[in-house]
């Protein structure tokens, strides 16, 4: 009743900032995650520096280490309808792009003391790979454990993508892994003790060429045989699960109703605070600079807190994977590919699935809290990293989005951000051991679906390295498949 | 009670959930709701505590309501028409009596939607189902958007974000100067807080006497995909890319948040949204208004408010808590230690705005947090400069009166002058 309001777009309270510092968040970056404040309407215009002040007079913080989180475009909330009237040169590799903070910051907020010098494993990256990992590895007893993440924690690709789950792909590995973690989604909260808020309203794919339709048929065919009740269904059976969709262009759907979205966020540090509570420690703001190795082996991982000396490594850094693995001098084939991604203002709930054009790369869907929050992959974007945020892809997605959607033409965009697709040469993952560096493990090159498959990869990875049971996981998707020729070919891939 | 200083002039009609709101022609929505003394105009949207109008810069979501089917309007940007039909949001059966408050009190401190029940078979089945349909503000629109005009591609020199006291002074300057510029202004009218603000000793607004100057152009971006770096700027209902060499930023910032107990119930406002009403609408927003927070701008607004002929009261204590149950009626202030509970019907927040820093970081200036001011601040050089191709002036670097504003606009319109008539590129 008598509340305290420090971000009055998401009604987030004082108490609620009270419990967020006492689980450990020390930046805004972190506070936002964790509470959803600065993600309303007026995207921190008015809550910012209020959280900040409340967060200074809390933790003992210098100035240096107080940040405002990398503000998103558009300064104000921007009608679709509007960013469409623009154009674009389809020609033109894009570029650039409005600079994310990430990188620059993390420095001030590196924790004072040492990494603890000594773990049996030692797991870089604490996105969701990592960090399902760690918990699973614990709950099979083994704690010791410690997670190293350069930034904060949802700072990578698994804090920026837009939640999509499904069933609905390409190879039977593939679907196995996802139909699995799906259930294991479900029981999270039961698990954890957190609400993900997994909303399954389907996947509904739409084909605009002959190519895509026999795309369509046949991963279909391959989802029945493997469970997965996905239908096939006419242009007019599309818009029954989607009244408000126009169908120009469209020559058949594939829809699945056990698909679903689900929140980001809560999800991975979930996980974390699960994995901590269990004994694992988790490293933020902690940067890999290089390996100790002799006898063909890791001997310690050297972080810019000190060194840790293990028995096993898993690499488990998404995009930033390569350039981590060419510290122990292991070439990596997966190379960082921008995709960018945004969110409108929140509407009260009208959209059920997912909607993608597997032809454009077009994806949308609506969160639990309302928004619109959607992308499209751009074929000129160029390799590298880069975390820009351009004027380009809103033009590209408002035109693409209003073409399908029209009624969304009013609907103003809050923010855009963009994340690294970790994409390798056969669209499939890096899992097991590293040529050469047999306690160096690959658990990376997930093109943009990793967040999804974590739960199901990282119980079967937890169990293959407890038991040394073999896996046909960690043989079928090893690094030397690329050097052996053994490509493993995914093509259900969204842009 | 609020009332009207002066009578209306130009009467024009609109429909608040269907009851007849007369307006002066042209005034934001939310003048007029304040006017008629409607302070609810929405529910929040988890707790659904009643809330109204705060800022009146655009800045904070207290005012969104559905304006003639488009959802999520700021009642304090939309400028009234007749027949305009305006929806509250995100209450049921409706923003005075909105049942789904109960979850204000049943949550009295904060609803943790992050543990509550998790992992509790069927329960959890049935909250996803409640949580989703309680989610999201506003309706979808029935109809698509009205066909747009292609955006308008501009090259310009030199383009000056903000029309108030520091980016006025600037533009004066570089016309001096005869360096070409184009101005761009949210509102209908240049002056920012010389024409809305209560300060003190504030210069005249005084137009540069040649240049491009556009008034209701909305700078919603920056950006530098396109090459050279480009503003995305809403005008008129079209967007305009404006492709600029040099720019000056000077678009100030947006209300602070002081934090106590209830600070967000109708009635309470940021200090400069009382003195626009008073100034640019004459309206007063309550007879009774408590002034708190930075003494300096305390005194000024009470005695706007005085001139008025309302009642100034706590001025310069510190606001410890807000009472009330559909609007604030009383404060528990506290002035040297001395608490004490003062009635009102209005309550005007005094602090230094917070700076609007993201046009400048997203131009590649350094945002630092100033441990005095405690606000995020645009670092820049002695005369403004923050990139090779940005100058920042006003209160983008901190609090500052019109009148400093001002001067460090002029200071800041040399610095670009100087580096442009000197040729080359940035």
């Amino acid at each position: 009743m008598s509340k305290s309001l420090l971000c009055p777009c998401e009604d987030v309270t004082a108490s609620e900032l009270e419990h967020a510092i006492a689980k450990g968040s020390r930046d805004l970056e972190s506070v936002k995650r964790f509470t959803g404040f600065g993600t309303g309407m007026c995207q921190g215009k008015q809550c910012l520096t209020a959280v900040a002040r409340f967060l200074e007079e809390r933790v003992p913080l210098s100035p240096a280490q107080v940040m405002p989180f990398t503000p998103r475009p558009p300064l104000f909330p921007t009608e679709l309808s509007h960013w469409a009237s623009a154009s674009f040169d389809p020609a033109v590799a894009p570029a650039g792009g409005v600079p994310d903070s990430l990188g620059l910051t993390e420095h001030a907020l590196k924790p004072e003391g040492a990494v603890p010098a000594r773990a049996k494993i030692v797991i870089i990256g604490g996105g969701i790979m990592g960090l399902a990992l760690a918990w699973n590895l614990a709950e099979r007893g083994e704690n010791d454990v410690v997670v190293l993440e350069r930034g904060y924690l949802c700072a990578g690709a698994s804090g920026r993508n837009g939640g999509g789950v499904r069933m609905q792909w390409g190879t039977p590995s593939l679907i196995a892994l996802a139909r699995r973690s799906i259930d294991l989604m479900k029981r999270f909260a039961r698990d954890l003790g957190i609400n993900v808020w997994l909303r399954q309203g389907g996947y509904l794919f739409l084909a605009k060429s002959d190519a895509v339709v026999a795309k369509l048929e046949r991963s279909a065919a391959l989802h029945n045989k493997h469970g997965v009740p996905t239908q096939i269904l006419t242009p007019d059976g599309a818009r029954d699960v989607v009244p408000e969709l126009t169908m120009t262009g469209v020559k058949a759907a594939a829809w699945n109703p056990l698909d679903g979205v689900i929140f980001p966020w809560p999800f991975l540090w979930g996980y974390a605070q699960a994995a901590q509570k269990r004994g694992v420690r988790v490293e933020t703001f902690t940067r890999v600079v290089g390996f100790e190795q002799s006898q063909g082996r890791v001997q310690k991982v050297v972080t810019d807190r000190g060194d840790i000396a293990c028995e096993t490594v898993v690499l488990a850094a998404g995009a930033w994977s390569p350039s981590i693995a060419s510290l122990a001098g292991v070439a990596l084939p997966n190379e960082p590919h921008r995709h960018e991604i945004c969110s409108s203002e929140p509407l009260k709930p009208f959209l059920g699935p997912l909607v993608s054009v597997l032809d454009s790369g077009l994806y949308f869907s609506q969160s639990m809290r309302g928004e619109i929050v959607g992308g499209m992959g751009d074929p000129k974007e160029p390799a590298g990293m880069n975390l820009g945020s351009t004027r380009r892809f809103l033009t590209r997605y408002a035109q693409a989005l209003t073409e399908q959607l029209p009624q969304v033409g009013r609907i103003k965009i809050l923010r855009q951000w963009s994340g690294p697709y970790d994409v390798t040469p056969d669209n499939s993952p890096i899992l097991g051991r590293t040529p050469g560096l047999p306690n160096l493990l690959q658990m990376n090159g997930f093109v943009g679906h990793g967040f999804m498959m974590a739960p199901a990869v990282a119980e079967r990875m937890a169990a293959w390295m407890a038991t040394g049971e073999s896996d046909e996981l960690f043989e079928r998707f090893t690094l030397s498949r690329f050097a052996e020729g053994r490509l493993e070919r995914e093509d259900m891939i969204i842009g | 009670m609020s009332r009207r200083l002066e009578p209306v002039t130009q009467p024009i009609t609109f429909e608040l959930d269907g009851e007849s709101i007369v307006a002066q022609a042209g005034e934001p929505v939310a003048a007029a709701f304040v006017a008629a003394g409607r302070s609810t105009l929405s529910r929040s949207i988890k707790y659904h505590r009643p809330r109204g109008a705060f800022c009146f810069s655009g800045g904070c979501a207290h005012c969104l309501v559905r304006i003639d089917g488009v959802p999520n309007q700021y009642a304090c940007q939309v400028r009234a028409k007749p027949g305009m039909r305006v929806e509250r949001q995100n209450a049921f059966p409706d923003a005075s009596i909105d049942v789904l408050q109960a979850t204000d009190f049943v949550f009295s401190k904060w609803f943790n939607h992050h543990e509550f029940l998790a992992g509790v078979p069927v329960v959890e089945k049935v909250m996803l189902e409640v949580a989703r349909k309680l989610a999201g503000l506003g309706l979808l629109p029935e109809k698509p958007a009205p066909a747009r005009e292609p955006a308008l591609v501009e090259h310009v020199g030199v383009a000056v974000v903000g029309g108030g006291a520091a980016g006025l002074a600037a533009a004066r300057t570089l016309a001096e100067r005869g360096v070409a510029f184009t101005l761009f202004e949210r509102e209908a009218r240049c002056g920012g807080r010389l024409l809305v603000g209560a300060d003190e000793g504030a210069p005249a607004i005084a137009l540069p006497a040649r240049g491009d100057v556009r008034t209701d152009a909305t700078v919603v971006g920056l950006f530098a995909d396109d090459g050279p770096p480009c503003l995305a700027v809403l005008r008129h209902e079209r967007l305009h890319l404006v492709f600029y060499e040099r720019l000056l930023l000077a678009n100030g910032g947006q209300p602070t948040l002081l934090t106590f107990p209830n600070n967000d119930l109708p009635g309470v406002y940021a200090s400069r949204a009382v003195s626009r009403l008073l100034r640019a609408h004459r309206i007063l927003p309550g007879q009774r208004i408590a002034v708190v927070g930075e003494p300096d701008e305390c005194r000024a607004l009470a005695k706007l408010i005085t001139s008025a002929g309302g009642d100034a009261v706590a001025v310069g204590a510190s606001p410890v808590r807000a009472h009330g149950l559909r609007r604030v009626d009383a404060l528990t202030v506290s002035t040297q230690g001395r608490v004490e509970k003062v009635a009102c019907d209005a309550v005007a927040l005094c602090a230094p705005v917070s700076p609007s820093f993201e046009l400048a970081r997203a131009a590649g200036a350094r945002v630092s947090w100033n441990a005095r001011s405690r606000l995020f601040v645009v670092e820049a050089d002695s005369r403004g400069r923050a990139t090779p191709s940005t100058w920042v002036a006003g209160e983008l670097r901190g609090p500052m009166s019109a009148a400093a504003s001002a001067e460090a606009g002029l200071v800041a319109g040399h610095a670009l002058a100087d580096d442009a008539l000197a040729g080359g590129r940035p």
